[in-house]
């Protein structure tokens, strides 16, 4: 079904080791479309392919809050086994939902906060909606791995704190053709970005209608 | 050619061409004229009005295959546009489905509940009112089919699915397939988004191209519509819906398969103008519609003016041969009250005039003819009046050549006669009396003389002067002259009988004949001429009629000796001796003639 093709071109394509290492074991990811532009809300993550990774879910839920009638953040990478609250800081009542595989779930209609925070305890992509609001969108990317980050406006994602060691680098964007694999190595010395340059299909996210107050498309 | 050249006349034919049978001709001729203005009149209004007629019925076929041609092409638009619409329907009706919370509930379940799943769709179908609704995965798989358990043909869906994915918009789909038992379908597909842009399934619909849109097609564009198949096995189009009777429909899908675009199809013997489009198939095998309209009720109403022309043309015609008729006696009328006219002038009565009362042309070629009738008469009367004052002769030669002055030397034979005793016998009688007497003697006389190939040259009151040879040369004029002499002698004595049988006084005659060299010739004024002969020959022919007075010569005719040798017949003539003749110096011979009897 994915017909898109799938162009992903490292910077050092071609010189062994593919991958380079920070002294601080950082992986620096360069998220750029097929024009070179940044990508945001790009989510990069390394799966250790030596060792199963110790998974350590935050003991505090972490937090998608509606407000405007939107979701905040639009995209949120966690681990298995984390915990998602869902506020609703609007004075309209919302119905967040998910029929995505790993985590099928409704919170009915409320208001303020949700009565308890869902556990995203399978790996996988949860698309979460509101029953009522259509353009009301939000995705959760559950990773069985520790080592992800997302990219910021400038489309760098930038992964710390990792142990030397063969990786298997994934990248995922909403509107991402097809997946992005790419075998990396953690070394001590390294110091070059890892740019991915990735294939979007088009944004089909819906364009709000202007509301009550005119304040126009949001 | 071996006959005269034209314009030369055979010297036998008549002075005027316009004889009895030539004017029958020239009768027939005016019928022929008459036909020939009727024929050419009827013949270029028919010409006109057939050359019209062709012209409106062929300009009318042009608008009406041009007006059939824009429906057929207007039917194939609405056709696709109705379809958009219904299409655009189902997809309004789908959307709102797909963002309805029952739906999302069925997918919240942890296992899909295919059967649920298909009752809903089966409800939606009966919302949407669409026959057909099929849910898929994302991925093409089947969820559920309201036709039953298992979706047997659908591809044409999953290739609609691959086509919506790849939209850029809106991502939905439609087009044309043949589903189950031979049947004509449009298909639609669009996504069920939770949320969007999020494809949880694609939701499938299906309606028929049956009768029902083939005969609402027919109502709007009051085409006729059929929608054909032909299977990928080769075998004939045969039709799935259509607003004509199975056998028509049959015979246009028959047809209509061969040709793309527009074609006249006689069906029932009727022409019906066909466009044929092919509607794109998502599975294979081919399929079209066809839309038709009569020809025939397309001209219905230009064949009123025909029709009306056919009525109009006729009327034109008649009264175009009316006109030609009146026209044609307008002219053949006068043209033969002319002909006869100049019958009448062939036959010598002059003295007719026609009357056609027109100021044109024949007018005055009336007025011409009764101008030359004028003429005619006045020349005949002149003719008829110079035949009494002068002898037929002298007369023709006075009509054939100019009467000019002037004369000719020749030898002539004159006869100069005269009464005895005329002035006592006028004594004793009335004036009246002499007169007839003198008239009834002088027209024997000359009659006569014109026997005898002589001509009366004058009458001096009883005398009567006659010429032989002149004006027109005699080689017997002596004999001719002798001859008239005893023949005037011999005519007396008849007249003398029947005076005496009268009681009148008898009437005696001397007779002198003389033949010499004259001059002869037209003589007198500019004004006036007679044509005489001048010579002493004249005097001697008078002296010796005088002669005879005297009865010691014992004859009433007494002949010179000229005449006597000019002769070439033998006469009984006598010598009688000279005589003196006044004013001449020798003496002439003198003869007397013997009357015949």
């Amino acid at each position: 079904m994915l017909s898109f093709r799938v162009l992903v071109i490292a910077a050092l394509l071609g010189s062994l080791p593919a991958a380079t290492v920070r002294a601080a074991g950082t992986v620096q990811v360069h998220c750029v479309d097929t024009k070179n532009q940044p990508v945001a809300d790009a989510v990069a993550w390394l799966t250790p392919l030596d060792v199963t990774p110790v998974l350590a879910p935050p003991a505090k839920p972490l937090v998608i809050e509606q407000q405007d009638q939107e979701f905040r953040p639009y995209v949120t990478p966690v681990v298995v086994g984390t915990r998602i609250s869902f506020p609703n800081h609007d004075t309209v009542q919302h119905h967040v939902y998910s029929v995505s595989k790993p985590k099928p779930f409704e919170i009915p209609l409320y208001r303020g906060e949700s009565k308890e925070a869902v556990l995203f305890d399978h790996p996988g992509l949860v698309t979460i909606g509101c029953n009522i609001h259509d353009w009301m969108i939000a995705y959760v990317l559950v990773l069985a791995t520790p080592y992800y980050a997302k990219s910021a406006d400038a489309g760098i994602a930038v992964i710390s704190s990792l142990p030397p060691g063969h990786y298997r680098l994934e990248v995922w964007h909403p509107r991402l053709a097809a997946e992005v694999t790419r075998a990396v190595t953690v070394a001590e010395t390294d110091t070059s970005p890892q740019v991915i340059t990735m294939t979007l299909k088009p944004d089909r996210r819906i364009r709000r209608a202007p509301d009550a107050s005119g304040g126009g498309y949001k | 050619m071996s006959s005269a050249p034209p314009g030369l006349r055979p010297l036998t034919s008549p002075p005027f061409p316009l004889s009895a049978p030539a004017s029958r001709r020239g009768a027939l001729r005016f019928h022929h004229f008459r036909t020939r203005l009727l024929l050419l009149m009827v013949g270029l209004v028919a010409l006109v009005q057939i050359l019209t007629y062709l012209l409106v019925v062929r300009v009318n076929r042009e608008n009406a295959l041009a007006r059939i041609h824009e429906n057929l092409d207007l039917g194939a638009r609405f056709f696709q546009q109705d379809v958009d619409r219904r299409v655009a329907e189902f997809i309004t009706g789908a959307r709102l489905m797909s963002g309805d919370y029952a739906m999302r509930q069925l997918f919240l379940q942890p296992e899909l509940d295919r059967a649920t799943v298909r009752s809903a769709l089966l409800s939606y179908s009966e919302r949407l009112r669409a026959p057909v609704m099929v849910l898929f995965t994302p991925e093409g798989r089947t969820i559920a089919d309201t036709r039953g358990e298992t979706g047997s043909d659908d591809a044409a869906f999953r290739e609609l699915i691959a086509r919506a994915d790849r939209q850029e918009g809106d991502q939905q789909a439609s087009g044309f397939a043949v589903l189950s038992s031979d049947r004509l379908y449009v298909l639609a597909v669009l996504p069920l988004y939770a949320p969007v842009p999020e494809i949880v399934a694609w939701i499938g619909m299906a309606f028929p191209i049956d009768n029902t849109v083939a005969g609402d097609l027919k109502k709007i564009t009051r085409l006729d519509v059929t929608f054909t198949l032909a299977r990928p096995d080769g075998a004939g189009a045969f039709p799935v819906a259509s607003t004509l009777p199975p056998d028509l429909a049959r015979e246009v899908a028959r047809r209509s398969d061969a040709a793309e675009g527009q074609s006249v199809l006689q069906l029932r013997k009727e022409p019906f103008v066909t466009t044929s489009h092919r509607l794109p198939l998502l599975s294979a095998g081919s399929a079209r519609i066809a839309l038709q309209r009569s020809l025939a009720i397309e001209l219905a109403p230009s064949r009123q003016i025909e029709w009306s022309m056919q009525i109009i043309i006729p009327a034109c015609l008649a009264a175009a041969a009316l006109l030609a008729l009146g026209m044609a006696r307008g002219i053949s009328q006068p043209v033969q009250a002319l002909a006869a006219h100049t019958e009448h002038i062939v036959g010598g009565d002059f003295s007719r005039r026609i009357e056609l009362a027109r100021s044109d042309e024949l007018g005055d070629l009336a007025n011409a003819f009764n101008r030359m009738s004028a003429g005619l008469a006045d020349r005949d009367r002149v003719r008829d009046l110079l035949g009494k004052v002068v002898s037929p002769e002298i007369a023709a030669r006075l009509l054939q050549s100019e009467a000019v002055l002037g004369g000719e030397e020749r030898e002539v034979t004159i006869l100069f006669s005269d009464l005895r005793n005329f002035t006592g016998l006028s004594e004793r009688l009335s004036p009246q009396d002499v007169l007839a007497l003198l008239n009834r003697y002088l027209d024997r006389m000359s009659a006569i003389v014109e026997e005898h190939h002589g001509v009366v040259d004058k009458f001096i009151g009883d005398a009567i002067m006659a010429l032989f040879g002149a004006p027109v040369a005699d080689p017997d004029a002596a004999d001719h002259a002798l001859a008239a002499a005893q023949a005037m002698e011999l005519a007396l004595r008849t007249l003398n009988a029947e005076l005496a049988a009268e009681g009148r006084p008898q009437l005696a005659i001397g007779i002198g004949i003389n033949t010499a060299r004259v001059v002869a010739g037209n003589m007198g004024s500019q004004r006036r001429l007679n044509y005489t002969v001048i010579g002493d020959g004249v005097n001697v022919a008078a002296r010796l009629e005088a002669l005879t007075k005297e009865a010691s010569y014992g004859t009433r005719i007494l002949v010179s000796d000229s005449t006597r040798l000019a002769a070439r017949a033998i006469h009984p003539l006598r010598a009688v001796g000279g005589v003196v003749i006044r004013g001449r110096k020798e003496t002439v011979m003198a003869f007397a003639l013997d009357s015949a009897g």
